[in-house]
């Protein structure tokens, strides 16, 4: 697993830190694929069978088989850990964070623009759905501020979610977003944006390599949460990117009718609501040029899972503070695209494979012959494939 | 300004507990924190043997400050998973053997078979 490219705003911490810090990403990844990876065989070989003599029928659906799963010591056994390991995550980056402060805030606010911009508007609403849970159990999640002008949880965000992580996603931890930026421009390879927004961009690591891969369009990107943004910045001068950060909230963009050729996002949906999901949706609709494109990475639909894959990757929901996770997995998109006003026949959806993580084949492939995996349970950093699906305008 | 930063959780809610008794969730967190702790210390061997082997002294700001490149972090990620595989050899023998029932069957039926012959 590569080490995280360390920009001049990263923390990692002191010799003991940083190896607390490595092996916990091990950690995770064990409990993630070896442990987590027998909750199947727990589930086919003891509790259906022991579910099955005593009620003379297999489970019914994916709340019986959770109920069931977590009666067994085997599922106890792997939620525990996992709850555990999340924890020891932000544990492990907190102290090194929390001695680089106020220091770190004031190299944030000095930062020099020379590529791009940051605007924050002070007077924005935050979300009830943010405000209400700490994410992933990420202490103070994407937007608590600690002191004035504070860019902590962006730090947190930036080295917590490499561990987190374990480098799945590259040094830059960008495999998703990279992924994406290089699928466009090889399905589509007429396609030449001349400006790009990313919603829901945290710290812009997902927007930097739509930088990379269009290097003549104008990029900007929005979250709601301050201190990401701020951070975020920062980032992006050190890393000589050019983006144009923007403190707004999604439902409601300040951008002009028709102002941007590609609009896109990473994982923001399921961490919203569903009364939010078709605002920003119909703000993608409003916002985008005629013959632009939006295009979403999001989890994979339950639709297309059985219910064991369903039980499975909806743990999140119940256990990682993910409160509108299991609704939104239970959607449609393709419903919902079009309820936002796009036409059934622009709308596209596509499993893509991980660039780093398979071969060049299976991504051409995907790129002739777009399909969606079917029941490939998988939580966000767990797949090698990533569901794709937006629409042109 | 030059407040201290606490980074506290904010909204995390209560802490799931998975067993009958919340105090089976609470040993298997020490465990595990242990288990980082002791990975922490043989990297901080693996670091001094380093040094030795490099320079044949020590300093502790030498230790401090060495980090490790690529080819030493993956050499510990090696050694991190045989670590962990060893430690929770447990839980994936539980796997196994639920894996391995059917052939468990087979071996009973041969006994019993063996026995009666
Ligand atoms: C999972 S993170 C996104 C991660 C990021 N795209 C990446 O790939 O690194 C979700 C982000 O969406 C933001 N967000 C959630 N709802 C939003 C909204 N309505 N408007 C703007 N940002 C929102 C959160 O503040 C958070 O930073």
């Amino acid at each position: 697993m590569p080490l995280q490219h360390e920009h001049d705003f990263l923390v990692t911490g002191s010799h003991d830190e940083m190896n607390r810090q490595h092996y916990v990403s091990r950690l995770r990844m064990h409990i993630l694929n070896q442990i987590g990876g027998g909750v199947r065989d727990v589930y086919e070989n003891r509790v259906k069978p022991a579910f099955e003599k005593d009620k003379g029928r297999i489970p019914k659906n994916e709340t019986e088989i959770h109920k069931a799963m977590m009666a067994d010591h085997y599922g106890r056994t792997w939620s525990t850990m996992m709850v555990n390991c999340q924890d020891m995550v932000w544990d492990s980056v907190r102290p090194a964070i929390e001695r680089a402060q106020p220091d770190l805030n004031d190299r944030v606010r000095g930062v020099n623009a020379r590529y791009g911009s940051v605007t924050l508007n002070p007077d924005i609403a935050m979300p009830r759905y943010l405000e209400a849970a700490d994410i992933h159990r990420m202490p103070g999640n994407y937007h608590t501020e600690r002191a004035v002008d504070d860019a902590t949880q962006g730090a947190l965000y930036d080295r917590g979610r490499f561990v987190y992580n374990g480098g799945a996603a590259g040094p830059f931890a960008d495999g998703i977003p990279r992924t994406m930026a290089a699928y466009i421009k090889a399905r589509w390879p007429e396609f030449k944006p001349k400006r790009i927004l990313e919603l829901g961009c945290t710290i812009g690591t997902s927007t930097v390599p739509f930088v990379d891969a269009f290097p003549d369009a104008e990029v900007h990107a929005i979250d709601v949460s301050a201190p990401s943004l701020r951070y975020g910045h920062a980032r992006a001068e050190a890393l000589a990117k050019p983006i144009h950060f923007h403190q707004m909230n999604a439902e409601d963009l300040d951008f002009e009718d028709g102002s941007f050729d590609l609009i896109y996002s990473c994982i923001i949906f399921h961490e919203t609501s569903r009364k939010a999901y078709p605002k920003i949706l119909e703000e993608c609709q409003r916002v985008l040029t005629s013959g632009g494109m939006m295009a979403h990475t999001e989890l994979t639909p339950v639709a297309n899972m059985s219910d064991f894959d369903a039980f499975y990757i909806d743990w999140d929901a119940y256990y990682n503070n993910e409160p509108f996770y299991k609704t939104y997995t239970s959607l449609d998109p393709q419903e919902w695209v079009t309820g936002a006003g796009f036409e059934q026949d622009k709308f596209f959806q596509v499993s893509i494979p991980d660039l780093d993580r398979s071969s060049s084949d299976a991504f051409a492939d995907s790129v002739s012959n777009p399909t969606v995996a079917d029941s490939k349970a998988a939580r966000v950093g767990e797949s090698a494939r990533w569901y794709t699906y937006g629409a042109w305008k | 300004m030059s407040d201290e930063i606490k980074i506290t959780p904010v909204n995390r809610g209560k802490r799931p507990a998975f067993f009958d008794d919340p105090a089976i969730d609470q040993l298997m967190a020490i465990v595990m924190a242990m288990s980082a702790e002791m990975s922490v210390l043989y990297d901080r061997v693996d670091t001094i043997e380093r040094l030795l082997d490099k320079k044949g002294t020590l300093s502790r700001d030498d230790i401090e400050a060495f980090r490790p490149d690529q080819g030493v972090e993956d050499e510990r990620n090696g050694r991190r998973n045989d670590y962990i595989s060893r430690l929770f050899r447990i839980i994936r023998e539980e796997r196994e053997t639920l894996v391995a029932h059917d052939k468990m069957d087979e071996y009973n039926a041969l006994m019993d078979e063996l026995a009666k012959s």
